[in-house]
């Protein structure tokens, strides 16, 4: 860990007792933070600990006025000290005033690299606006200042870069654009509201490593918004832990992260810093193949210009790193040059593979992709044959031929009408999963993962190569408690459906099911006419998990089933997922981008990087002794 | 590149369709033009004679080429009422109606834009609720009802124009336009309602996403954020919005015309159908189409003018 800079000790931003509240109605006001109290001194980096709702980005952005729906300061204050001598209190300024301080004193970057920068104003506008707001610089030097900058902020290629679009780049590049962007007019603050909690985790340590090198270059004071305790640990020296509104415990990171005082903050660091126990089996049975995979790719259709693709994004990182590598001479971590090679290589190959695919495309490829099921073979074992024997009687090679002809016609007709091309997004896995067994498929954004998993889940067609499942479809839980259940729909009805799409007994042993099955999630009955807007993301993932065992699926492939949820509700939903996994016997596919996760609850691994596997095994041997260079990038990664 | 090629090969497409239809339309409705023009006591030979010199008596896809043929140079044949050029006749007409058109959208821009970004900036304030309150009620009326009721008010009450009067651009433009102004005022003053209600709703919409308050953290005046930042991203649903609002107002004026008296295409067409003038008809049919093609191809290009996500290389 390096070595943290902790202010020279001259105040800088103070809240005194700021409660914040938002107005209900006319008359009422709801009060979300109560008597928030701490300080920060210049050059030093602050981090606030809270999970979701805790009010920790509350209050800063109370600060700055930026909360929106009337919310505002109730009681106490907030100082900011720019200069000595000089007190301004911000809760008491007007709108006017405030804009000179925001951005140019204290400037702000948010969670959401994505949706946080103009999506129809260039790169280099949106840096340059900083300078057209503040300061007095003369028009024609603000052009070569934004493009330092950029470069500051490790951005390659720092003129292309200039007149791009948002969409053009990937989220650790907007990351940078965003610092850039907030740092250009050098604030004397910057408040860093979850920064990285929205990129991979390679890239989130780069992320930090620039907010560093700004703090030490700048004497920039940053105070960093956080639910993740390992990026405080890196970044910053003091730390307030919030909780419901309030400050719980604050004080030094080293002596709070060893040896916090209170309860809430002790089962905070048990969660987050995977202390919470290895909850995975001793010896996993290996004995019955429930899912092989031999060769097996996937594809998506999609249109020309789509989102970030991972190769991309690698290779923007990569120049980045260059940059940042001639720029800054300031706490290098010297990493193998293997690494780097390695990943140039890996992107080549990429490059070339989908050159193949392109091509492929006009071979004929097998229209009906080997998806059945053992278990629907062994019931239409017959009519194959019979099939099969007359298909043989006839000289079919011919017919194929003339077959996949027409395929390929119609095919490029649509990709002309659609604009929509076919791109190979898993390539040639090989992969068993025993029975009663937990896999995770680690790995960062566009590695392939999901898309294996919904593959593999039946939820893909686009595919080639073989895949056998010994069990019925598999069912799958997906990251978003909120997105993915019908909003205009009971959790009773939501859970009745599968029943009733498989006509399963009566409406009312379909009901006694359900009620058991809430019973077993730990929801309880009276769940059963709530709507799931009333439930909070932990609830809605078990109703999610409930809907995923109604079945008695062998197989439940879970996609990111935790990433959405605070630690303490992680903590539950995994140790659920492995009671509900010894009960009925299940087998899980389990995907995340979290190696802690991973390391706790699965048996064995397999890493994915760029659409392939590139390392499997037992957990403990992948986390203790991995062989890849990417499984140990990932690994040196975790904070 | 390969996108504009695709775009003008529909566009031909979709104009090759309708000029196929309009003509069959006009072969499936019973009545003949040669009747139509001598009346019904004409003795078959006469109207035999006729139909032979206005090609009637050819078969149905020998006609439909040569009206095809002539389309494409601009030529819709003669018309039967006026015995003049189709074309001729169009032109003559087209000044007051393109006129009508274009200042009915430049007053749909001009006033919209602003009121659109009043009521969403200061959304539940008296502004707004006067201002939704009036843009549902006009919303409501139609545009040749509001036409007789600008007719009655500002011609026969306030006398600031002449009720039924035209101007020609060509000898006064101020003049023309100060006619103008009135009908293009009720073809606009209902579609002024639906955008600034639509405006309002993207803007609000925009509002809440998290670039906007990426602007407000650099500082910028909540003026500023309003019309630089978030105006050209809720204009984007907006700009597909005017190409049918656009099409509209080209259709509304038709009626629009007539209440006003104007010598517009709107009153050919209308004269023309009652006449049984297919060459006109077919004509003026196969020009609002165009125009409206043209329209909706030039919103296209300018929807991605605006959102570079949707540019294509």
């Amino acid at each position: 860990m390096d070595k943290k800079n902790s202010g020279n000790h001259r105040l800088l931003l103070e809240l005194d007792h700021v409660s914040v509240g938002f107005p209900i109605g006319k008359r009422e006001i709801s009060v979300v933070t109560r008597e928030v109290s701490f300080q920060v001194c210049e050059g030093e980096a602050l981090g606030i600990v809270g999970e979701s709702g805790s009010g920790k980005s509350v209050s800063m952005l109370a600060a700055l006025g930026l909360l929106g729906n009337g919310g505002h300061v109730v009681s106490g204050n907030i100082r900011f000290y720019p200069e000595k001598e000089q007190c301004l209190v911000l809760n008491q300024f007007t709108e006017k005033q405030l804009c000179e301080i925001r951005g140019d004193d204290i400037s702000m970057i948010f969670q959401e690299p994505m949706t946080s920068l103009n999506p129809v104003m260039t790169i280099g506008q949106q840096v340059e606006e900083m300078l057209v707001l503040h300061g007095n610089c003369p028009k024609e030097e603000r052009r070569s200042k934004v493009l330092s900058m950029l470069s500051e902020a490790g951005l390659p290629d720092t003129e292309a870069m200039y007149g791009k679009y948002p969409h053009e780049l990937s989220g650790g590049m907007r990351q940078r654009v965003m610092i850039a962007m907030a740092m250009i007019c050098r604030p004397k603050l910057l408040i860093a509201d979850e920064p990285t909690t929205a990129l991979d985790v390679t890239i989130q340590a780069k992320i930090l490593k620039l907010l560093k090198k700004f703090q030490k270059q700048y004497g920039t004071t940053i105070i960093l918004i956080s639910h993740d305790l390992g990026v405080i640990r890196n970044v910053c020296s003091r730390a307030v832990v919030m909780c419901a509104g309030e400050v719980v415990e604050q004080g030094n990171v080293e002596t709070l992260f060893e040896n916090p005082e209170k309860e809430y903050t002790k089962r905070l660091l048990a969660a987050a810093l995977g202390k919470g126990g290895i909850l995975r089996r001793e010896n996993a049975p290996q004995e019955n193949i429930i899912v092989k995979a031999r060769d097996y790719s996937v594809y998506y259709e999609e249109r020309e210009e789509q989102l970030f693709r991972q190769d991309e994004t690698v290779k923007q990182e990569e120049e980045a790193e260059k940059v940042e590598n001639q720029k800054s001479e300031l706490e290098q971590t010297i990493e193998p040059k293997e690494i780097q090679n390695n990943l140039s290589k890996k992107a080549e190959i990429q490059k070339e593979n989908r050159q193949e695919s392109e091509s492929e495309l006009e071979q004929p490829i097998e229209p009906k992709e080997i998806q059945n099921n053992l278990s629907k073979k062994a019931e239409s074992q017959k009519e194959n044959r019979q099939e099969s024997e007359s298909e043989l009687k006839q000289p079919t090679a011919q017919r194929k031929n003339q077959r996949y002809k027409i395929e390929m016609l119609k095919r490029r007709f649509r990709q002309f009408l659609s604009g929509k091309t076919k791109r190979r997004i898993v390539n040639k896995v090989s992969f068993d999963v025993y029975a009663g067994e937990i896999v995770g498929i680690v790995g960062e954004s566009g590695c392939g993962k999901s898309t294996l998993a919904k593959a593999v889940a039946g939820l893909n067609p686009l595919t080639e190569g073989e895949l056998y499942l010994d069990c019925k479809q598999p069912q799958m839980v997906f990251q978003d408690p909120y997105g993915s259940l019908n909003p205009s729909k009971t959790i009773g009805w939501l859970l009745t459906e599968p029943l009733r799409l498989k006509h399963c007994g009566t409406k009312e042993e379909q009901r006694k099911a359900v009620e058991q099955m809430l019973e077993k999630v730990g929801l309880g009955k009276e769940y059963y006419h709530r709507y799931p807007n009333t439930l909070s993301g932990g609830q809605r993932q078990r109703v999610a998990i409930a809907m995923a065992i109604m079945l008695k699926q062998k197989l439940i492939v879970l996609d990111e089933p935790v990433s959405a949820l605070d630690v303490t509700v992680q903590e539950q939903i995994l140790i659920l997922l492995v009671e509900l996994q010894k009960e009925f016997g299940l087998s899980y596919l389990f995907i995340s981008h979290d190696m802690n996760v991973i390391h706790r609850i699965c048996d064995r691994v397999f890493v994915m990087y760029q659409g392939e596997i590139v390392e499997k095994g037992n957990t403990d041997a992948v986390f203790e002794n991995p062989q890849h260079e990417y499984t140990k990038k990932l690994l040196s990664a975790r904070l | 590149m390969r996108y504009y090629v695709k775009k003008i090969v529909s566009l031909i497409m979709v104009l090759f369709l309708i000029m196929l239809l309009t003509f069959i339309a006009f072969q499936v409705i019973p009545g003949d033009g040669a009747i139509s023009r001598l009346g019904v006591d004409a003795t078959d030979e006469e109207v035999e004679a006729l139909r032979e010199a206005l090609g009637l008596n050819r078969s149905l896809p020998e006609r439909f080429f040569s009206f095809l043929g002539g389309a494409v140079h601009g030529d819709f044949g003669k018309s039967y009422q006026y015995s003049k050029p189709v074309s001729e006749l169009l032109t003559a007409r087209l000044p007051a109606t393109v006129g009508l058109a274009a200042i009915s959208i430049i007053l749909i821009l001009v006033i919209s834009v602003p009121l659109g970004l009043l009521c969403s900036r200061k959304e539940g304030g008296a502004a707004d609720r006067a201002v939704t309150i009036l843009t549902q009620t006009l919303m409501a009326v139609p545009a040749f009802f509001l036409g007789i009721i600008i007719t009655l008010v500002f011609g026969l009450i306030l006398k600031w124009f002449q009720i039924g009067g035209y101007i020609d651009p060509k000898v006064n433009f101020t003049g023309f336009l100060q006619y103008m102004i009135f009908p293009a005022a009720a073809v606009a003053v209902p579609k002024i309602a639906m955008t600034v209600k639509f405006l309002k709703t993207s803007v609000l919409r925009e509002l809440k996403l998290d670039y906007v308050r990426t602007a407000r953290s650099k500082g910028n005046t909540e003026r500023v954020v309003l019309w630089r930042h978030v105006l050209k991203n809720a204009l984007i649903p907006v700009i597909t919005f005017m190409g049918m609002v656009i099409a509209d107002v080209l259709a509304g004026s038709i009626v629009i015309e007539q209440v006003f008296n104007l010598p517009g295409v709107g009153r050919l067409l209308v004269v023309a159908i009652g006449n049984r003038d297919y060459p006109v008809v077919e004509a003026v049919v196969v020009y609002i189409a165009a125009v409206v093609l043209i329209v909706n191809f030039i919103v296209d290009l300018l929807y991605q003018k605006v959102d570079p996500r949707v540019r294509m290389r």
